[in-house]
């Protein structure tokens, strides 16, 4: 047992404080300019007493802003909707491809599949822009420019190593006997894949899945390189966002907000595998 | 027609070889007893048999067919492992069916083969329950109902007694052979208790660093073990072995233990002058007074109750530690000098230096094909 | 056009060495700064209080937020007309601190959001380290009346290091190619102070389409994550066997 005096438990709950403050309150102060209208946000000193509208998430779901000095389109909407389908569909390709290449390389290892595996996440390490710059080029030539298509494609950059090496744990960690024991009952190797080990190795997979997620949804220099401006998705809209509606700082903040929200609730809903999966496999959560 | 056929099988793991050219066949409906010290190769023969292992080299046989190339699903045999595998997302009941389901068994008949199989057993109660509500000897009964439900030809038992305790292991030693007995299946059961493989096999084959050492019935490989190492697994206590070199002269054939001359009534041809180690089996010892001729002279040191023996424990002059048994309750003379006397002809001569046997002369080969 | 050239050049190219010092030390301040804290605040979480597994969990909402969105976040926060970090300098007696848009504070600024971004990734990685560690060594330790200071050092920290290599760099290799956050901050300025090597290359091949040497610092970047990776990987590997063995 530990045993603290008065003063370092007053020291401890202050440091705790101090960190829970410096890491908490950009998170809660853009909240709070997503509810307040240009005013009060320009008003010298700042305050926390306003009354909170929702004129500035209005303005965005409506796609259309007007003022007493002018109105303005908002395309903030269809930044979250590419969001949307690039990171789900970057997800859904990673889990197709990566989840039974995992499963090759957890229980059939031949010859150089352990240098495969490595190349692929090697991948996950090399400067993206060397990379993509060069992709520019061949994305015009192929004729996937401008395509969620090519974009889901490049995304695989991240999903697929992080599935690959997180899955590939999970399958690992299913004892060979109980996949054995289902063959020599008489099931072919594709049964038990499907209802052996995909079943055991769920949690893992879902996991991987929220994570790469998160990844594909926070990606900026991807889409920044190669996204035109209808496929742009939220990191890159919302930097364009501020650069053409200059001083609404208001909607600024509730574009953000939207932005940062899945991202942070998926991560509290799946806060027990974030450990495994960020460091992939290298520590236990 | 064989149940059972090998014919050179090989498997090498990382440069170390763990089956060397294995050899055997199993007649229909025999029990066949997989012996040996862990790592010896049991049970990767017995995934080879099942497939779930590809060997290098070699041919199986399943009762006729040549099922070398045979993926696993399709051999039609029935495997229970050491650590149950059991398959943790279904309940038991789903667990004993699985191989019914595989041979798309009609709704009914499933149902019914199940809840026979499980009453056999006794888990016909936890049918419903997960494997992780089991306990360690229900998971066992819920493996064997798996491996038995299709009723396969040919049965592989991987140690399935390993895992739980001594009461229910002695249960089930005594259950065994009257479940296997009524289904003409072909059993490979694999063991490390010499007990359990003297009580259930009509053969046992030992297996030592990959190879089959011997291939007998239980009495074959107790009476004319081929080499020292099986005579050690064999027989609770432990054999004894004394290392002399035995002679011939115009007297008969003797050994000198500590200036002390052993006369022999019986010495094969080949041990004579060889340095030798001498396999006497605890209970064929009897314990004497110190004068008699031919005995070995012994300082008794201690007395243990074994089971239903007693055995005692004796050093020679030369500081050599024999053990001797006999029934418990027999009392003996109860000196601490003592001689200890032997039967010659139930003596095991092994050559030093191969640590094969010598002579054949005890063994008898009841087992002729 | 010779190949080796863009390379030569780089010899005695200012704005070569300016990226590669700026690059170098970023990476190695961010590093060095979040593993203190990551460490400090891992070391304060420690015991599994429900208070302190619900901190550690909010604390992970910075490394879920997306580097762009978070210097976008702290770029309203450092607004010189509204943003509550400038007022809080006023304030504090700094007036017309102007955080990312003045060399002298360019850096600090950047550090900051990458300070608050990736923190929590050092410390969720150190805290798990933390309390898989055994737990008979201390209680050896406090038998033998080791004062809680030395048990850091003599105990802790040792059985940690595995954790804390990883942890460094995982980190290095990231921190060495950042993009987002000084992209979408100050893009690289104010002038060069803070032109790490992708952003560099980002600008030369878009606003000066200069091909040729955008790739080619790419290239040496690429040497240079190449090692760091190799490095990693095996402690990597090290850890993730050993983490697996437990189960």
């Amino acid at each position: 047992m530990r045993h603290h005096t008065v003063l370092e438990t007053w020291l401890r709950g202050l440091a705790i404080a101090v960190i829970v403050l410096f890491f908490m309150f950009p998170i809660f102060w853009i909240v709070l300019m997503s509810f307040q209208t240009n005013e009060t946000i320009l008003r010298s000193p700042p305050s926390m007493a306003f009354v909170p509208t929702i004129s500035n998430y209005e303005a965005i779901f409506a796609g259309r802003l007007d003022s007493n000095v002018a109105s303005m389109d908002i395309k903030f909407l269809g930044n979250l909707g590419n969001s949307i389908i690039l990171s789900v569909g970057s997800v859904a390709v990673a889990l197709l491809l990566g989840v039974p290449a995992a499963y090759a390389f957890a229980r059939h290892k031949f010859r150089g599949s352990e240098d495969i595996a490595f190349t692929l996440l090697s991948f996950r390490f090399a400067p993206p822009l060397l990379v993509l710059l060069p992709l520019t080029t061949y994305f015009q030539a192929l004729g996937i420019a401008d395509t969620y298509f090519g974009l889901i494609w490049v995304y695989q950059l991240i999903c697929l190593p992080l599935i690959l090496w997180i899955v590939r744990g999970y399958f690992e960690d299913i004892p060979a006997d109980i996949e054995h024991a289902y063959r020599t009952a008489g099931h072919g190797w594709f049964a038990t894949f499907r209802k052996i080990a995909l079943p055991l190795a769920m949690p893992g997979i879902a996991a991987a899945g929220l994570l790469a997620f998160i990844f594909a949804w926070n990606n900026f220099i991807f889409a920044l390189v190669l996204a035109s401006a209808d496929k742009q998705p939220v990191t890159v809209g919302a930097l364009a966002f501020v650069t053409a509606s200059g001083i609404q700082y208001g909607q600024i903040a509730a574009a953000v907000v939207l932005s940062i929200a899945p991202t942070l609730m998926l991560a509290l809903y799946a806060q027990r595998y974030l450990v495994e999966g960020l460091s992939l496999g290298a520590v236990k959560g | 027609m064989n149940g059972l056929a090998i014919e050179g099988l090989s498997k090498t793991f990382k440069d170390q070889i763990v089956l060397d050219e294995v050899s055997f066949d199993v007649d229909k409906g025999e029990t066949l007893v997989l012996f040996g010290p862990s790592g010896a190769g049991k049970t990767v023969l017995l995934r080879c048999i099942a497939g779930a292992v590809d060997q290098d080299s070699g041919t199986i046989w399943i009762d006729g067919h040549n099922v070398t190339a045979t993926p696993p699903e399709a051999r039609g045999v029935g495997m229970a492992f050491q650590n149950f595998a059991l398959f943790p997302h279904m309940n038991a009941f789903e667990n004993i069916a699985s191989p019914l389901r595989a041979r798309k068994s009609e709704p009914t008949k499933l149902e019914e083969s199940v809840r026979a199989i499980a009453r056999l057993l006794k888990i016909d109660h936890v049918l419903a329950h997960a494997p992780r509500e089991l306990s360690n000897g229900q998971k066992q009964r819920t493996a064997l109902a798996r491996a038995l439900a299709a009723e396969p030809g040919l049965l592989l038992l991987d140690d399935p007694l390993r895992n739980v305790d001594a009461k229910l292991r002695f249960e089930m030693r005594l259950e065994l052979p009257r479940l296997l007995a009524g289904r003409e299946a072909t059993v490979i059961y694999v063991t490390q208790d010499y007990k359990e493989a003297m009580a259930l096999g009509n053969r046992i084959a030992v297996l030592e660093e990959g190879r089959i050492a011997q291939i007998g019935t239980a009495e074959d490989i107790y009476l004319s073990p081929s080499n020292i190492a099986i005579a050690k697994l064999f027989g609770d206590p432990v054999i004894n072995l004394l290392d002399v070199v035995p002679d011939c002269d115009e007297r008969g054939a003797f050994f000198d233990l500590s200036d002390q001359r052993i006369a022999l009534d019986f010495l094969p041809e080949k041990a004579v002058g060889v340095p030798c180690t001498l396999g006497i089996r605890p209970e064929d010892f009897t314990i004497t007074k110190a004068d008699v001729p031919n005995a070995l002279p012994v300082n008794i040191e201690a007395e243990t109750p074994l089971n239903e023996k007693t055995v005692t424990l004796a050093v020679t002059p030369l500081g050599q530690e024999l053990l001797a048994s006999r029934p418990a309750g027999t009392a003996i003379h109860g000196q601490d000098s003592a001689g200890y006397v032997f039967n010659s002809r139930k003596i095991l001569f092994f050559d030093s230096k191969s640590g094969l046997r010598m002579d054949n002369s005890h063994s008898n080969e009841k087992r002729s094909e | 056009m010779n190949w080796g050239e863009n390379y030569v050049n780089f010899l005695s190219d200012p704005d070569f060495w300016n990226t590669l010092q700026v690059s170098l030390v970023y990476a190695g301040l961010t590093v060095v700064l979040e593993l203190l804290l990551g460490l400090g605040m891992a070391l304060l979480l420690v015991r599994r209080t429900r208070l302190n597994n619900f901190i550690s969990v909010m604390l992970l909402m910075p490394l879920m937020t997306a580097p762009a969105l978070a210097a976008l976040m702290f770029k309203l926060m450092t607004n010189p007309n509204f943003g509550i970090l400038s007022y809080f300098m006023q304030v504090l007696g700094f007036e017309n601190f102007r955080w990312g848009s003045d060399p002298s504070t360019a850096l600090l600024t950047v550090l900051m959001v990458d300070i608050w971004v990736y923190t929590p990734f050092m410390m969720i990685l150190l805290l798990a380290g933390l309390r898989s560690l055994p737990t008979q060594p201390f209680e050896a330790a406090a038998l033998d009346g080791v004062p809680r200071w030395q048990q850091f050092w003599r105990i802790t920290l040792p059985m940690l290091m595995p954790y804390v290599l990883t942890a460094s760099l995982f980190r290095l290799l990231d921190s060495i190619q950042q993009f987002d956050i000084i992209y979408a901050l100050t893009q690289g300025g104010p002038g060069d102070t803070l032109m790490v090597f992708q952003v560099e290359a980002y600008l030369n091949f878009f606003q000066s389409t200069n091909i040729g040497r955008s790739t080619a610092l790419l290239i040496i970047l690429w040497a240079i994550t190449f090692v760091l990776s190799n490095l990693f990987i095996k402690n990597w590997l090290r850890l993730r066997e050993r983490a697996r063995g437990e189960i």
